[in-house]
């Protein structure tokens, strides 16, 4: 599969002092699709972008895009950043306080000794496709966040690099600002199909955009795979945890169906449950494991149901509006469940508690 | 699926691809690293090495030995000086300090009539020459020629002497008043960005404005007043021209007049001075490093960085005394020192009092007009060798300052340690300590007794001023901003040409004009280092003073008064009000 891939990186090894911040990863992404890492901060996420764009270097491992290596630390090869032809919205945007927008986004082309009827065309190119037309001779100190941001965009990818590089590009905009302009650069991204790496830790904002997502955690990739597997089959308690909102208790795995399907035993105060549930790669009879289902996939109701019994009390209802968000409490755990507003569960009441076996999983610890 | 889930842990030692060290930004920050390592350990290591040898009784031989440092604790000259240094240092810090924190107090805190307008004149002592300050007083204050005591005779009949600044009580009131704005830097920033919240909180508890102001306001500035005390207390007794010009003479030496003694002269011992100089040296390096890792590290816990607007206490009646206060500094610090030059300047021979019917211009003649045959070679030397020194080491000195800063704030690892701790020592050695270091370790190459070792002097010495004023700045100014040149397709030098130093603009600017004033003015590095011909401005003061006669000095001195003071105004018009203030 590695043959096929734009930018492949291999066993990645950076050192800050005596922490590993990026510990061996090795991961790639096919030309024209939008990668995202995802991860808590100190991750190294960010660690790993630089890395890519030339600003780190690693202590070992390779980065190649297309045919050649831009990083290969065995063969002693560290092309400068500005080298690398790739292209990086900052996290502060960067935009040069003492130049105006244009002079921002024609730098990367006089750099490049462009003759000046071709950078404005492409300026003027650059600033239609961000929408920042009217903001041209603006000061770079008069932009809003939003339009610094679509600035920076343009800087970046003015120039056709063979890779574009985001590094939170979002997390300094308010929120409303934040949804619109993720619909917006996915929009851009796709409209000028230029491959991207785009670093974040806002699962959400990963989710709308990426066509992959790597999931990282203290310097190692959790899991990889499209927004949907990501989130409807995680493989461990970390990515169960960190994308979305989980139910997750520890469990042991007690019996195998076969084709990915098994038995997954939780006890809670004394009662011992057995739930049929998918297992994760791996995942054997007798493993210690997690049960992860997430609320909207788990049903409360007054009757009690076929199969396992798991009865509880509700211990809060909030209403909001399309459903209610509950907590049952069950032993000392507490069910996160997400019921029809239809439902009206009152605090205090008792309920009985079911799983949809197609979306209970049994992850790894 | 694209990816590796499950990536092999490799645990070998990183292979080094040491041939990727090889770039641009490694190559220069280092030589400019090296460059700068060389030029401030090299005197220190000289000095070390000097001190320890002892010279014998014929004068031609040396060996090791410890007899310099028991000279220094036992002989009784060194002894005496050393004993005097102690009190015009501790004398002047208290006066300093006393002047610096009320006058910061006043124009930051108080509704004092006038403060805005007061605040520069306040500050202009900061740019002047000391030793200029000392020859006015000399001028103003001496028992039988003085201004001051000949008009209290003449109108108040008073015979005897009012005033006399001949002595240690001269050094340190005249000391005193010039870095008392030294201190008021220091302070007058936290005053101004503190919240007011933490004076408001006292107040609701029932705590007066007294009160208030002494047992909150003071003593959360105490780490900023502590700070510029330790400043005063280092500056003074490595300050050379004060005491040279109002107390030796009266028979009290201090160590920096002994050092000069034994640098130059008939009575010249390097190595006897190489160990006076350690023993100012460590002391100022010892309160440098208390200051630098104790004192200044908590000086921002309390005072945050917002823009506050703080309390302003309203004095009632008491606001004319504080004016009142304020008027009588900017009279003794920059008013009547200046008027009393420009008399004595204007006259043939001064005698104690202005006759006004034989004014001219003669001594401006004989100073400034180089291309004039009867002009003094020294004064004239002077003014031409100082713009050169000014220019060219403040040029020189910004160029490292924005390489050397950008190291401590841009890289990582030894390099950019090692370069913070190489621009504060420096500030630790009084430049006459460092002189002497110069002198010695240059003394038998070519460069000796050409501008080029005073301009060496200047830069090792000062240098870090102009870094303090670039990294303010750089620390401000967000990595990115470089980052994203280079991800735009531009070279580190090009990105340090195009985005990093045009950002920089204003620091450097501030930095330059900072360093050209201080360079204009130098002393006790240029008094050490010069020879015949290679004479700074300041020297040219002294050369007058001893060797011709008070009305040259004094129009020298206006000359180079004027000078400065046309910078003071260039720099407030580029730095800005607040661009001074620690």
């Amino acid at each position: 599969m590695t043959d096929n891939n734009y930018l492949q990186v291999d066993y990645l090894v950076k050192y800050f002092g005596d922490d590993r911040a990026v510990d061996g990863i090795s991961f790639g992404i096919p030309e024209g699709k939008f990668l995202t890492l995802l991860g808590p901060s100190g991750c190294g996420k960010t660690t790993t972008l630089m890395c890519i764009a030339g600003l780190h270097k690693p202590d070992a491992g390779e980065i190649r895009i297309g045919a050649d290596p831009v990083t290969s630390m065995e063969k002693s090869i560290n092309i400068a950043p500005e080298k690398r032809n790739i292209g990086m919205v900052f996290q502060s945007y960067a935009i040069w306080p003492h130049m105006d927008v244009t002079q921002n986004v024609a730098y990367p082309l006089e750099i490049r000794n462009m003759a000046q009827s071709e950078i404005d065309d492409r300026v003027a190119e650059a600033l239609k496709i961000v929408g920042l037309t009217d903001m041209a001779d603006k000061n770079a100190t008069q932009l809003s966040g939003g339009q610094q941001q679509r600035a920076a965009l343009a800087r970046a990818m003015v120039f056709r690099p063979r890779l574009l590089l985001f590094d939170e590009p979002l997390s300094n905009l308010d929120l409303k600002l934040r949804e619109q302009m993720r619909v917006e650069l996915k929009r851009i991204q796709h409209e000028i199909g230029i491959t991207s790496i785009y670093v974040t830790h806002d699962q959400a904002e990963a989710l709308v955009m990426s066509d992959e997502i790597i999931v990282m955690s203290k310097g190692n990739i959790e899991q990889s795979g499209g927004p949907h597997a990501i989130y409807a089959r995680p493989v461990n308690k970390f990515v169960s945890d960190f994308i979305g909102v989980a139910n997750l208790t520890e469990g042991r795995i007690v019996g195998n169906g076969g084709a990915g399907t098994g038995t997954i035993e939780i006890a809670q105060g004394g009662e011992d449950v057995q739930l049929p549930c998918l297992l994760a790669d791996g995942l054997a009879e007798g493993d210690d494991a997690y049960l992860s289902v997430r609320p909207e996939n788990v049903n409360a109701s007054r009757k009690p149901v076929d199969g396992p019994r798991i009865e509880g009390e509700v211990i809060q209802s909030v209403f909001l509006g399309n459903c209610l968000d509950c907590r049952v409490k069950w032993g000392e755990f507490e069910w996160k469940v997400l019921a029809h507003s239809r439902e009206r569960l009152r605090v205090g009441e008792k309920v009985y508690v079911s799983l949809d076996p197609d979306h209970t999983l049994a992850v790894k610890p | 699926m694209t990816t590796d889930t499950a990536s092999p842990h490799i645990d070998v030692a990183p292979p080094r691809g040491w041939r990727t060290w090889f770039t641009q930004e490694n190559l220069i920050t280092t030589v400019v690293g090296i460059i700068v390592a060389v030029a401030v350990f090299l005197p220190l290591i000289a000095l070390v090495i000097n001190s320890f040898l002892v010279l014998d009784d014929l004068g031609f031989d040396t060996e090791w030995g410890l007899q310099n440092y028991r000279e220094v604790f036992q002989g009784r000259v060194i002894r005496k000086a050393l004993v005097n240094t102690a009190l015009i240092s501790t004398g002047c810090t208290i006066l300093a300090t006393l002047l610096g924190v009320s006058l910061a107090w006043v124009n930051a805190r108080t509704n004092c009539p006038f403060r805005e307008q007061l605040e520069p004149f306040n500050l202009i002592p900061f740019f002047l020459s000391p030793f200029v300050g000392a020859i006015a007083w000399h001028n103003l204050a001496s028992p039988k020629v003085g201004l001051l005591n000949n008009m209290a005779k003449s109108i108040f009949g008073i015979s005897f002497p009012l005033f006399n600044v001949n002595n240690l009580w001269g050094v340190i009131w005249v000391t005193g008043i010039f870095f008392a704005p030294l201190v008021y830097l220091f302070v007058v920033g936290s005053l101004r960005r503190m919240d007011p919240s933490l004076e408001d909180s006292a107040r609701t508890t029932g705590a007066g404005l007294l009160r208030t102001t002494m047992t909150i306001t003071l003593p959360l500035v105490t780490p900023a007043i502590l700070s510029g005390a330790i400043i005063v207390f280092v500056t003074t007794a490595g300050e050379f021209g004060v005491p040279f010009k109002l107390s030796a003479p009266f028979g009290w030496e201090t160590l920096t007049t002994q050092i000069f003694t034994k640098a130059v002269g008939d009575d010249a011992n390097h190595y006897l001075g190489a160990a006076m100089s350690m023993v100012v040296g460590v002391v100022t390096a010892f309160f440098i490093w208390i200051q630098h890792r104790i004192i200044a590290p908590r000086a921002y816990t309390t005072v945050t960085g917002k823009g506050f607007r703080p309390n302003l206490i309203d004095l009632g009646g008491w606001k004319w005394l504080a004016f009142g206060y304020n008027v009588f500094y900017v009279c003794v610090a920059v008013i009547l020192p200046i008027i009393c030059l420009l008399f004595v300047s204007l006259h043939k021979i001064w005698s104690g009092s202005v006759i006004w019917s034989e004014l001219t211009f003669w001594n401006y003649q004989k100073v400034l007009f180089f291309w004039w045959p009867e002009s003094i070679d020294a004064a004239t030397n002077g003014i031409i060798n100082s713009f050169i020194l000014a220019f060219g080491g403040a040029s020189i000195a910004m160029v490292l300052a924005i390489i050397v800063s950008y190291m401590i704030h841009r890289t990582k690892g030894f390099g950019s340690k090692m370069l913070d701790f190489l621009s504060v020592i420096p500030i630790g050695f009084p430049g006459i300590v460092l002189a002497m270091g110069v002198l010695v370790t240059y003394i038998k190459t070519p460069i000796y007794a050409t501008l080029w070792i005073l301009l060496l002097g200047y830069i090792t010495r000062f240098f870090p001023y102009g870094q303090r004023n670039i990294s303010s700045i750089m620390m401000a100014v967000s990595e990115e901003l470089d980052q994203s040149s280079r991800m735009a397709g531009a070279s580190w030098l090009t990105t340090l040409r195009r985005i990093t130093i045009p950002l920089l603009k204003p620091g450097i600017f501030a930095g330059w004009i900072l360093l050209f004033v201080i360079f204009l003015r130098e002393l006790s590095i240029s008094i050490i280092l010069y020879s015949v011909g290679t004479e700074t401005l300041s020297v040219g003061v002294y050369y007058l003073s001893n060797f011709e006669n008070e009305p040259m000095t004094a129009a020298l001195s206006i000359a180079q008064t004027v000078a400065l003071l046309i910078c003071v105004v260039i720099f407030r018009k580029v730095a800005g009000k607040e661009a001074l203030t620690a």
